[in-house]
């Protein structure tokens, strides 16, 4: 009997291990053999540095790895990576304490893409006093990167972004929001007025309507001043 | 304290056990010698040869404890399906207003596609294959020019482009990632979980 408890106890711990096996594998990724030995101890120093100061170290490894895949020399993919890990730990103190790792990057990705860190710490904390949920901040700044990308200006797009945050955009909202931009600039609006125009759309219909599609239940007025 | 220290009987009395090293139990050492002998692999496969005097003891618990064993495995397995079935329904990017994120529990499938006419090769590469171009082939669909490879991400952020003929390209529905560093633009998925 105590040679089945065993067999059974072994063949699902089995089954068990496996998954932790593959997640183990998902970690922090091997630096590319491509690279020349001192380049791998340069890069393996930032990480180590990194994982000191509690960033998020596979990030940089991917970083090395984009940069072997797209030709880019040793001392680049150095630079790049350097930068990066710079930029996780400016977003770490922009942030205060947070540590998630999608936040961060996301953060840094911002920081990269030429948006002033006080306008992104006004972002992280939220116009009204309260703090976006991570998810949704996290959307934001993934859709800010990518309107800069479209040569909106980072002031512009740090704008428009924190007015649908602060509204409580959802996902489908930026996603939107991107995409109409993108076809309007296609058609030859300029970057900047497309973003304006559609954002304007976008509030107004955040303002109308609350996710569940029932009308936002707006303050009552303030009363009428004494004459 | 030294082992031969005399103490106080009262004290003794509770000390002494704990000196004497423990004795293993008979059967346990049998299984321990079958183990290292290789014996029980013999017993579970039914080859004559690996049989030696100890084989008597098997009987029908190994055969209960072998399905026992397969019926977890199967359910963990079914499980498993369950989940990522729920988050595929839930997290398929719409093919007309592309996705942002993918709900998951665990790993959500996402799928990417890319038009690419006259292409004789495509694939994917990113964050979640080291940027191996031969990692993650892209199929292409029954039109033709659609390409498409669905892979189970965990929550996160990743970068990712694909490699249409040997040339990188980004993905032109998705968010653009933040100026790049080596030339050649990337795509941002953002995959939801546990933030």
């Amino acid at each position: 009997m105590i040679r089945s408890i065993v067999v059974v106890v072994a063949i699902a711990a089995a089954g068990l291990l496996a998954p932790s096996r593959a997640r183990a594998q998902t970690g922090v990724p091997p630096l590319p053999a491509r690279l020349a030995p001192a380049t791998r101890a340069d890069i393996a120093r930032l990480m180590d540095s990194a994982r000191v100061a509690g960033l998020p170290v596979a990030p940089l490894a991917d970083k090395a790895a984009e940069g072997v895949l797209k030709g880019a020399d040793d001392a680049r993919i150095v630079a790049a990576v350097r930068t990066l890990a710079r930029e996780l730990g400016d977003a770490r103190l922009l942030l205060g304490d947070v540590h998630d790792a999608v936040l961060l990057t996301a953060t840094a990705s911002a920081l990269h893409a030429g948006v002033a860190p006080p306008d992104l710490r006004r972002l992280a904390r939220g116009r009204a006093g309260e703090p976006p949920d991570a998810h949704a901040l996290a959307s934001a700044l993934v859709t800010l990167v990518d309107l800069i990308a479209k040569q909106i200006s980072p002031v512009s797009a740090t704008s428009a972004v924190g007015e649908l945050l602060e509204r409580r955009a959802t996902d489908a909202q930026f996603t939107a929001l991107r995409v109409e931009v993108d076809q309007d600039i296609r058609a030859g609006v300029a970057p900047d007025a497309a973003l304006s125009k559609r954002v304007r759309s976008q509030a107004e219909t955040l303002d109308a309507l609350t996710p569940g599609g029932r009308p936002v239940k707006r303050p009552p007025p303030p009363p009428p001043a004494p004459r | 304290m030294r082992d031969d220290d005399v103490l106080p009987p009262e004290l003794e009395r509770a000390v002494g056990p704990l000196r004497e090293a423990p004795r293993p139990r008979r059967e346990w050492l049998d299984h321990v010698v079958e183990q290292a002998a290789g014996q029980r692999l013999g017993e579970l496969i039914g080859d004559d040869d690996w049989r030696g005097a100890r084989s008597r003891r098997w009987s029908a618990h190994p055969a209960m404890a072998i399905a026992a064993g397969l019926l977890c495995m199967v359910a963990g397995a079914g499980g498993t399906y369950a989940v990522m079935g729920r988050a595929r329904g839930a997290g398929r990017p719409s093919p007309d207003v592309p996705a942002l994120q993918a709900e998951a529990v665990g790993r959500a499938p996402v799928r990417f596609t890319v038009a690419a006419p006259g292409a004789v090769n495509v694939s994917l590469v990113g964050d979640f294959n080291e940027w191996n171009p031969v990692a993650l082939p892209m199929t292409r669909l029954g039109d033709g020019t659609t390409w498409e490879v669905e892979i189970p991400l965990a929550p996160g952020r990743y970068t990712y482009a694909f490699v249409v003929d040997g040339r990188l390209a980004r993905d032109p529905s998705a968010p653009q990632a933040a100026r790049d560093d080596f030339g050649a633009p990337s795509s941002v998925v953002l995959v939801r979980g546990a933030l």
